[in-house]
């Protein structure tokens, strides 16, 4: 069940009223909210249930055994047998086919062919999301940095279908305290749920969906029927598309769970007004940025073993976490990309001049958005092919008024400044109760009649 | 030691100690004036009142037009009743003549729709083409240039779209090829899109040579005949399922003007859908036997999936390839790549040499 659909737009206002019926008493409201959690995951697939409650198990017997074990190297042992069991299951749904061709190719190319045993396996949505926020769990409870939860709560932290099948990536320590008890019913931030899932609309369905047809999809499908001038128009439109699409995703997430009395972490802020990598990736994909510092980058000993580890541990944080997008070597690329930008950024800090801060920001606009190449094309060569017609003369066919127009508000909105906008903000926000429901209900209305044929194709992140 | 110099991560490296002092180091979104949870029910049932006046008849449309389960039976409780007073109110219609101005033209209640009372089907006229010169010992005639190529369909035509027009790109012809994908349509749900209209609307639009069709992913919703509802995959299922497809290929063709490759449904992995596709496949035939001169048949079932078996892999170039994607329905690029062998080849059988990409 996707948020933009008919379906969920019954079962969310049901859902809504129950749950605040049921607050008062967490006996009832949490295996209610488990169970439409459940539902709401089985209207993907019913089987994807039992993998869920799968590594909800597994984590709470992980984190019950680091309570037991009396050793700090047994507690270690636990926690490691745990994420490799949920690594073990990432692996094998996302990437056993990635694993599998690519050796068989490699074996084939060395003359060694043998062949390997070929699977298709389904990979359950939200896989990458819930098994790495199982691991933030456990880790957590054993660093103290939270109380081992009930299974039950434990169970909703994973399962609560605001956040369960694209994110945002929220950490066992933000989530937990707030079942700890009921959600007060008179500290509700109803304004901004409600314009967080009208402006989330927008940016899915109205924006990103409309470059999408209009100036990326054509593009990427055959590259080599375009000249440059459309081939820079779809990179600039799908720069704005990821980000309306998954920022969007994250908006009406953040939003629901605010109407429900809970409260997420941002996951974007003005990504596209970054004057460099390093302030790109605390403005993208927060939660995910935050993971990898905590999970990996930080482990590996972060910036505190000397200059070339730094640069090591920023190139492994960085390819782990292209290919945590997918099992593919174009995200194994866009990693490698953003990693070596960052350490190129680390090695050259104080040595060379500073850009001025308009020339740094173009820099790292035109750097974000060329690597996006290989991350949205289907493949390396198709990637390759695609980048070969950066520089090939041709027409302008596609940067229609309509495409220039999403491309340059997105972007001014960005670089505008915050205050006028939070001030405007905080005046919709402010409105009340009923002139809010009207109004998301003519989005609603607004943004049903903008899809072509009534279907919204899915969120970029529901194939990671 | 704690290290707080900024990493380039874009936060600081610190010690776990430092760490668990920072909990919740990204910050909330902004949240404005705190209301009660009163407030938040009175706000969205607002929104559902309004929607469900305006909105009842598309929801009910949504829900009927649904596969059978939970979520069809949750739609259609709310649907029904909504509809019912969406019609008897007016509000719909109101809504429907408001918003008008920023509905996309995709084909839902033009001209062709199934829903149009247009009498009885008629057969077109047998044109010369059907006749082969060499079987009344005439010279064939020569086969004409292919300009421009519509590949059409659901999400089935993809990647195959895709794979068809750099097959084009990259032989540097002249033929133009024209993706016009309609995702999660199909011929037996046209409240989505009405097919029927489409089809004259692309028809209309591009004026095709050929067309490459291939839809069939999301079919299996109850047809109407004769004013009752047929479900999936009775014979009188797969009649009116062959006849909005013959209608549809009566289009393409373009008054035997244009050809039509249209593609048969590889076997799905689930048992239940392979019953659909095995009547969608049967309906395709029988469709086109009025028209066999300007319509193809591409047998994309048989070559994947030989006997209704269905299989995620196969050799290919010597070496086993998984060919569909992991739903079990659609085809990978590798599969895509073997229909599209099977395209080509239909379209060098009918046009001439040097317009559709060799071998």
């Amino acid at each position: 069940m996707v948020f933009p659909s008919v379906p969920f737009a019954v079962f969310f206002p049901a859902v809504l009223g129950l749950s605040w019926l049921l607050m008062p008493h967490p006996r009832l409201w949490k295996p209610f909210i488990l169970a439409v959690s459940y539902l709401f995951y089985a209207a993907a697939d019913p089987r994807f249930c039992l993998l869920l409650a799968g590594v909800t198990l597994a984590n709470q017997l992980g984190a019950r055994l680091v309570g037991r074990v009396a050793t700090k190297r047994g507690a270690d042992l636990t926690v490691a047998a745990t994420v490799v069991v949920d690594l073990g299951a990432l692996a094998y749904f996302k990437y056993y086919g990635f694993f599998v061709s690519s050796v068989d190719r490699l074996l084939d190319d060395l003359g060694l062919g043998a062949p390997l045993p070929l699977l298709n396996v389904v990979l359950p949505v939200g896989l990458s999301f819930f098994t790495f926020q199982a691991i933030s769990y456990v880790v957590d409870v054993r660093r103290g940095l939270c109380e081992r939860a009930s299974t039950i709560d434990l169970g909703i932290y994973l399962a609560f279908f605001p956040h369960l099948v694209a994110g945002p990536i929220v950490r066992a320590r933000e989530f937990l305290p707030q079942l700890a008890r009921p959600r007060n019913p008179r500290d509700v931030a109803v304004g901004a749920g409600v314009t967080l899932i009208a402006f989330g609309l927008v940016k899915k369905v109205v924006i990103a969906d409309f470059l999408a047809r209009n100036a990326v999809d054509p593009v990427f499908a055959v590259p080599e029927s375009y000249g440059a001038p459309d081939v820079w128009t779809a990179v600039a439109a799908y720069a704005v598309q990821i980000y309306c699409d998954f920022s969007g995703y994250t908006d009406i997430a953040i939003g629901i769970a605010l109407l429900m009395g809970f409260v997420f972490p941002q996951n974007f802020d003005a990504p596209y007004r970054s004057t460099s990598p390093q302030e790109f990736w605390r403005r993208w994909h927060m939660t995910l940025s935050r993971y990898l510092r905590d999970f990996i980058y930080i482990p590996l000993g972060g910036n505190r073993r000397g200059a070339v580890k730094q640069v090591r541990n920023l190139m492994i944080t960085m390819l782990l976490g292209g290919l945590w997008h997918g099992a593919a070597w174009g995200f194994v690329l866009w990693g490698a990309l953003h990693g070596g930008a960052l350490a190129l950024q680390h090695v050259t800090r104080g040595r060379i001049p500073a850009l001025p801060r308009p020339a740094a920001w173009a820099a790292t606009l035109l750097f974000v958005c060329l690597a996006w190449i290989p991350f949205r094309a289907p493949d390396l060569t198709a990637a390759w092919a695609f980048a070969q017609r950066l520089l090939v003369p041709g027409p302008s066919t596609l940067l229609t008024p309509g495409v220039a127009a999403a491309i340059i508000v997105v972007l001014a909105l960005q670089l505008a400044p915050s205050r006028p906008i939070a001030v405007l903000h905080e005046r919709i926000m402010s409105a009340r109760p009923a002139v809010l429901g009207v109004g998301l209900a003519v989005t609603i209305m607004l943004v049903a009649a903008a899809v072509p044929g009534g279907a919204v194709p899915p969120f970029i992140y529901f194939a990671f | 030691m704690t290290d707080t110099r900024p990493s380039d991560l874009g936060v600081e490296a610190r010690d776990l100690d430092a760490e668990a002092a920072a909990l919740h180091d990204i910050p909330a979104p902004p949240l404005g004036r705190r209301r009660g949870a009163r407030d938040a029910l009175v706000c969205i049932g607002v929104c559902v009142l309004v929607l469900l006046a305006f909105e009842g008849a598309s929801i009910r449309h949504a829900g009927q037009d649904m596969k059978h389960g939970w979520q069809r039976t949750l739609v259609l409780v709310a649907g029904t009743p909504a509809g019912a007073l969406s019609d008897a109110s007016g509000l719909g219609s109101v809504k429907d003549r408001t918003l008008a101005w920023e509905r996309s033209n995709d084909g839902s209640g033009g001209p062709g729709g199934f829903r149009a009372d247009s009498g009885p089907a008629v057969v077109g006229a047998v044109t010369p083409d059907a006749i082969d010169p060499r079987a009344l010992g005439l010279r064939p005639r020569a086969p004409r240039a292919l300009r421009t190529v519509l590949v059409t369909g659901d999400s089935m035509s993809q990647p195959l779209d895709a794979e068809l027009a750099r097959s084009f790109a990259r032989a540097d012809g002249n033929a133009t090829v024209v993706r016009d994908p309609h995702i999660g349509t199909g011929i037996s749900q046209s409240d989505l899109l009405d097919w029927g209209s489409e089809a004259a609307a692309q028809v209309a639009k591009r004026q095709p040579d050929a067309v490459v069709m291939f839809l069939g992913a999301n079919e299996g919703f109850p047809l109407t005949v004769g004013g009752r509802s047929v479900e999936c995959c009775s014979a009188a299922w797969t009649a009116a399922y062959a006849s909005r497809a013959r209608q549809m290929m009566n289009t393409y063709r373009q008054a035997a003007g244009a050809r039509v490759y249209w593609l048969t449904l590889p076997a799905p992995r689930d048992h239940a859908r392979q019953t659909i596709s095995r009547a969608v496949n049967v309906a395709i035939s029988v469709a086109a036997q009025p028209y066999r001169a300007q319509v193809r048949i591409v047998d994309v079932s048989a070559l994947l999936t030989p006997g209704g078996r269905y299989r995620d892999a196969m050799t290919v170039g010597g070496a086993q390839q998984i060919v569909r994607q992991a739903d079990g329905v659609h085809l990978n690029a590798a599969g895509a790549g073997l229909a599209l062998t099977a395209v080509l080849d239909s379209l060098r059988a009918d046009f001439a040499a040097g317009s559709v990409p060799g071998r």
